[in-house]
């Protein structure tokens, strides 16, 4: 297992952000949270990232509780893909990317060869090596992502997580994004656990999927499973059409504005 | 592909070594230039012992000069440090050293020392130092907690602290009327001039360690402009990390601001100037902002003694009246 | 033979008790060109016996070494030491608030004369720390000064001058108490020395002491040195008499007669007793305080002066 989680209970002063979580994520997975505005997946991001300690319950790494490990070694084991680049952040890609080696090196993070070869293969990796001298801000916000997932894959780390990472893209970068990380999962053997609002492309894209309501577990399992129109319409709480998609086996999903619903109730 | 970025032990060493050089001009023109018309060619001789050479004039050199050179590239490389520092832990480019209530603490407890009638040594600087705290400790409870974390509430506690020890100053001057008001304007404005060996040699052991230890911390520092949440997710431990830091820096600051009062603009200019012509990364920008600034500082001293023919000009004037067009430059440079 | 020996013995003794004997006389009796002294400030300072290059860290002390007749002793001074004019003429040394140290060496004195009230005490101690004598002195009322005069007319060998000097001042100040002592009345007197804001004197300066050797009342004072009054709380104090001084020129003085003259209920106005002085005469720990202090009592007891002619 590379994440197994027991029992989650977080909350903020008394607001309850997530109540007795339990699942297990399997090495090699590709895991996508979903769920509506509010739901606890950020918070649940951040407390399986390490940023954010569980107030209940317990969650293991590769079979070890989050505890025991010290936070150069969580480093080296989870990496983290931030959904926004930093404000004010002056650095050029090349200096973003190598950052990724800190949690082996040591206080004063000199790099060696290795190092660089290892940022250079990233690049190459996410396809922005030709960028590499350019200062991230004068890089598209596809660009600046795929950066920061060159930085995440120098980390060299068994899990990566991604909060919300095609929140911002056009279409086309959206599915590159998708792409990119079913490339982790197949050439490196990574899990990626990423949360996303976008539900279709979770259905496209996953192996297992978790589906969040104000903080609960409503269900766990493969697409077909979680994805139908019921426990969709209980969660998001708008009317959905759940169909086959033409491209494959995975259930597609459509929201219904109300000037259709007549529309729907015929066929 | 070339990602051939030079390693960062040869920058280090490139952009130390020339800035080490520069400073090293710098002092040797603060030797040469003074109060006394002595001319450098005179020094020349008497710093590598070449005759004819003047007793009285190696007194003024060593005696005089040496010391506030000292002290001036010591403090420069303090404050340039410090508001390099202070913008990385904030993230907020108008950062300054004295941001933190430093300004406003150490300047109510200097002017209530000169009041009381001490001598700068070491009745002011001590009440100086003890003011400086007192508003640090006061803005750390002020934004205490968590809170310390949270964006913004440290910059907000200081800017406001600040203000406020400013009404309180402006009072305490208004009700001044003797030769103490001199020297309260004067500390206000920066004043260099008041030291000896023995007094720059105890700010030396203070400010050296903080300099190493600042070091040491570089690539944290780097890390943590990433934001505080991914730099933990790499492995730094942000809320000791932050606190050290701080801590560090405000004990460093105050040091400085006690011997010589507020000169101002080095902070602030200086770090942009050295990440606009080295980059952004800590580990080279350190050394860069003690050997940079601390030429700089030297620099604008020499300036301010040679300049005026009547007196000497505070240091703290030149360093504005220098950085602050050289800062709306920089600011034009980057907007491009 | 041996008688000779003896003798030689003899000689040799002699004189090698008379060589150090002499040598003695000469290593002890060798006058000292220094001397210890203390100076106002209770500190031991070991003075030049004919101190040559004088610096002198304040513009009183600069007056007080001219008028003993001894500037050609004098090689600094601070600015604004421009009484007499002659002073201005000598090299600067910076202002007696923000001495220029190096100055100071460079010149290389042989003793430098500083007062307690303005110059910087770290800039005495770097001085003495370089070898440079410093003697403090710290004249605070006519008293003090007139025993300033003295103490410096012994260190420059001018003792007589000093003497004549000090009796001078001290007839003049009897002159004018035995005037004063007739005197039934003692007016109100406010004694402005700010003109935006208004700042008066208390108690414990040189002024108050004058304005009450030459027969008023300082309506200012109090333990306050420089007072800050609003026009309003003079009127409310109903002075008689007020004398303005400020480094300021002729013209200013016509506009705060102008604004003092608003309020025709003030004694002041009504009795047109309204008078610019030159603030040298008064700010200054200098003889010239004497000066001050007759210009004084002209202004508040004109009638004393007027019975003498």
């Amino acid at each position: 297992m590379a994440i197994d989680v027991k029992n989650l209970n977080y909350y903020y002063r008394d607001i309850q952000a997530l109540k007795d979580l339990s699942f297990s994520v399997t090495q090699g997975d590709f895991f996508i949270i979903i769920g509506p505005n509010g739901s606890g997946k950020t918070t649940l991001m951040k407390v399986m990232a390490g940023i954010l300690k569980p107030k209940k319950g317990r969650m293991k790494i590769l079979n070890r509780t989050i505890e025991n490990y010290t936070r150069k070694n969580l480093a080296q084991t989870m990496a983290f893909v931030p959904q926004m680049t930093p404000v004010d952040f002056p650095f050029s890609v090349i200096e973003v990317v190598l950052m990724g080696r800190s949690p082996y090196l040591g206080m004063l993070g000199v790099e060696q060869e290795g190092d660089l070869k290892i940022a250079e293969q990233a690049l190459t990796f996410t396809g922005v090596e030709n960028l590499a001298h350019r200062k991230l801000d004068q890089l598209s916000g596809g660009e600046q992502q795929r950066v920061f997932i060159a930085r995440a894959i120098c980390q060299e780390s068994q899990i990566i997580l991604l909060d919300e990472p095609t929140a911002s893209l056009d279409l086309a970068h959206q599915i590159r994004l998708m792409d990119l990380m079913e490339k982790l999962k197949k050439e490196k053997g990574i899990t990626v656990v990423m949360v996303s609002h976008d539900v279709n492309l979770a259905a496209m894209y996953c192996d297992r999927l978790l589906l969040l309501n104000k903080g609960e577990m409503v269900c766990l399992g493969h697409p077909d499973e979680v994805l139908t129109f019921k426990t969709l319409e209980a969660a998001y709480g708008c009317t959905l059409l759940v169909d086959e998609s033409p491209l494959g086996k995975f259930p597609r999903i459509t929201p219904v504005p109300h000037k259709f619903m007549d529309h729907l109730q015929k066929s | 592909m070339n990602t051939d970025k030079p390693l960062l032990i040869k920058r280090l060493w490139v952009v130390s070594f020339s800035l080490m050089l520069v400073l090293l001009i710098a002092m040797f023109l603060g030797l040469s230039l003074g109060s006394s018309q002595s001319g450098m060619k005179a020094v020349f001789q008497n710093l590598f012992g070449i005759e004819p050479h003047d007793p009285m004039l190696d007194t003024i050199i060593w005696k005089i000069r040496f010391p506030r050179i000292l002290l001036a590239a010591l403090v420069g490389g303090t404050l340039s440090l410090g508001g390099l520092v202070f913008q990385a832990l904030l993230k907020n480019p108008l950062a300054e050293p004295y941001i933190l209530g430093i300004s406003g603490g150490s300047a109510i407890g200097a002017i209530i020392g000169i009041l009381m009638g001490f001598t700068r040594f070491p009745g002011v600087s001590l009440t100086a130092f003890s003011g400086s705290i007192a508003t640090l400790l006061l803005i750390l409870v002020m934004s205490s907690g968590q809170t310390i974390l949270k964006k913004d509430a440290l910059l907000l506690s200081g800017v406001m602290v600040n203000a406020f020890c400013g009404a309180v100053i402006m009072f305490l001057v208004s009700l001044t009327q003797d030769a103490r008001l001199h020297n309260i304007i004067f500390w206000l404005m920066g004043d260099l001039s008041m030291v000896d060996m023995p007094q720059v040699g105890i700010l030396a052991a203070m400010l050296l360690p903080c300099f190493f230890l600042l070091f040491w911390f570089s690539n944290s520092m780097n890390l943590l402009l990433m934001g505080k949440e991914m730099a933990q997710t790499m492995g730094v431990n942000v809320q000791a990390v932050t606190v050290i830091l701080l801590v560090a820096t405000s004990f460093m600051v105050s040091a400085t601001v006690s011997y010589c009062g507020l000169v101002g603009f080095v902070g602030l200019v200086i770090p942009h100037l050295l990440r606009l012509l080295f980059g952004p990364d800590h580990r080279v920008l350190v050394p860069a902002c003690v050997f940079g600034g601390g030429a700089y500082l030297v620099f604008c001293d020499v300036l301010a003694r040679a300049l005026p023919d009547q007196g000497e000009m505070p240091a703290g004037v030149i360093t504005a009246m220098i950085g602050a067009p050289l800062f709306i430059y920089l600011l034009k440079r980057t907007r491009r | 033979m041996a008688f000779r020996i003896s003798d030689m013995l003899v000689y040799r003794s002699m004189a090698i008790f008379f060589l150090s004997v002499a040598s003695f006389i000469i290593f002890l009796g060798t006058p000292s060109l220094a001397r210890t002294v203390t100076d106002q400030l209770g500190r031991n300072v070991t003075v030049p016996d004919e101190p040559r290059r004088i610096v002198s860290l304040a513009p009183n002390i600069t007056e007080i070494i001219f008028s003993l007749g001894q500037e050609r002793r004098l090689i600094g001074v601070t600015r604004y030491s421009d009484f007499p004019s002659e002073a201005e003429k000598l090299p600067k040394v910076g202002s007696y608030v923000h001495l220029d140290l190096e100055k100071i060496v460079a010149l290389k004195p042989d003793l430098c004369i500083a007062i307690k009230d303005g110059n910087p005490i770290a800039v005495a101690k770097r001085l003495e720390s370089l070898k440079i004598p410093v003697y403090a002195v710290d004249p605070r009322n006519l008293k003090t000064i007139m025993q300033t005069v003295l103490e410096i007319g012994g260190l420059i060998n001018a003792e007589k001058r000093a003497d004549l000097l000090v009796q001078n001042m001290d007839f003049r100040i009897q002159k004018v108490k035995s005037l004063v002592s007739n005197v039934t009345y003692r007016p109100r007197v406010f004694f402005q020395i700010g003109v935006s804001p208004i700042v008066s004197v208390g108690t414990h300066t040189f002024i108050h002491g004058l304005i009450v050797l030459a027969g008023g009342t300082n309506i200012a004072e109090g333990p306050v040195s420089y007072p800050r009054f609003s026009r309003e709380q003079v009127l409310g104090l109903s002075p008689e008499v007020i004398i303005i001084t400020s480094m300021a020129r002729a013209a200013i003085f016509e506009q705060v007669k102008a604004e003092w003259s608003k309020w025709p209920d003030l004694p002041a106005v009504r009795n047109q007793r309204i008078f610019l002085e030159d603030s040298n005469f008064f700010d200054r720990p200098t003889p010239r305080l004497v000066d001050g202090l007759e210009l004084l009592v002209r202004l508040i007891h004109p009638e004393l002066f007027k019975e003498a002619e």
